[in-house]
């Protein structure tokens, strides 16, 4: 397994391509994945499901599964909320996807939220709950 | 999961009988096979798996091609692609549990192994209904699995890549 060795997530050290492009969360895919399999029933007045790839149809399958938020308005406020806290674009969409319950869990899942003094200390911690919490609300209202 | 929005170029061949006066009907001819391209070619190496043709920027000017009369268009579109990462935490699910360790499937990705050796204290049961078990929890069929990618491999023949996954760190294991 060599895979690209100097690549790594958990040090925020991934590919050109992920910081250049935007990432997208479960909830985010699922919304437009379901959007284009409306389209192809429209475009191919048929059965969708013999128009689509495998690729698509497994993703669409795991989103819908894995999607925490459903209500397009949630989702939209799940990014707005998670982009205050100057995340780079692969920290926002882990967090959104991975719903942690505690800001330790968050640094478990996303070790790079201990680089760059952003969140040290008490006040990190604080500040990682605060934001956990502004989540949980977006959900309890959706 | 993350996914990932590209832009990206392409080149779509269009055979001389779909080319129609009618500009919508050629229109709607490069997207339907800039679609099947795009299934067809599922994911490669650089850019990971193809999931979906996302929006369509612009359709350039076809160039002929002399021996066959093909027409080339050059489309650039944005794709949501997505691409495997080392030290990634991803979610799951078992799709085959064996005396040796599980393979989960995540998304796109059909091929993801976790061995025995990094699942600590679970043990294997076997039976009709095989399952990994430690005290308070047990992985089967179709259970959701938080793990970490610990590598990864892109298969050139199946064109897919295979996963190595782990469950040593905290807050993994079945959700």
């Amino acid at each position: 397994m060599s895979g690209e060795e100097e690549e790594n997530a958990a040090e925020l050290k991934i590919g050109e391509e992920f910081l250049k492009a935007k990432c997208l969360m479960n909830c985010e895919v699922a919304i437009i994945l379901e959007h284009k399999y409306e389209q192809i029933q429209h475009m191919s007045d048929g059965d969708p499901a013999s128009q689509v790839s495998q690729v698509f149809e497994k993703s669409l399958q795991y989103v819908k599964r894995f999607s925490r938020y459903k209500n397009p308005d949630a989702v939209r406020q799940v990014r707005e909320t998670l982009s205050r806290y100057g995340l780079a674009e692969f920290e926002l969409c882990t967090l959104g996807n991975l719903c942690p319950d505690t800001s330790g869990e968050a640094f478990a899942l996303v070790p790079s939220l201990h680089s760059g003094g952003r969140f040290q200390g008490d006040a990190g911690n604080d500040k990682i709950d605060k934001m956990l919490n502004d989540l949980s609300l977006i959900k309890k209202f959706e | 999961m993350v996914f990932l929005q590209v832009e990206m170029s392409w080149n779509v061949l269009i055979s001389p009988t779909q080319l129609s006066p009618k500009g919508l009907l050629l229109r709607k001819a490069i997207i339907v096979r800039l679609l099947e391209d795009i299934a067809n070619r599922k994911a490669s190496k650089d850019h990971g798996y193809y999931i979906a043709v996302n929006e369509l920027k612009a359709i350039s000017e076809g160039k002929v091609r002399e021996l066959t009369g093909d027409v080339l268009f050059p489309v650039t579109f944005t794709c949501i692609t997505q691409k495997p990462m080392k030290g990634e935490i991803l979610v799951g699910s078992v799709d085959k549990i064996l005396k040796h360790g599980v393979f989960l499937k995540s998304g796109p990705i059909e091929s993801i192994f976790l061995s025995e050796k990094t699942m600590n204290d679970y043990k294997y049961i076997g039976g009709e209904n095989p399952m990994f078990m430690n005290a308070h929890s047990k992985l089967e069929k179709d259970t959701a699995v938080r793990f970490k990618v610990m590598g990864f491999r892109w298969m050139e023949a199946d064109r897919q890549f295979q996963l190595l996954a782990t469950l040593a760190g905290d807050y993994l294991g079945p959700l």
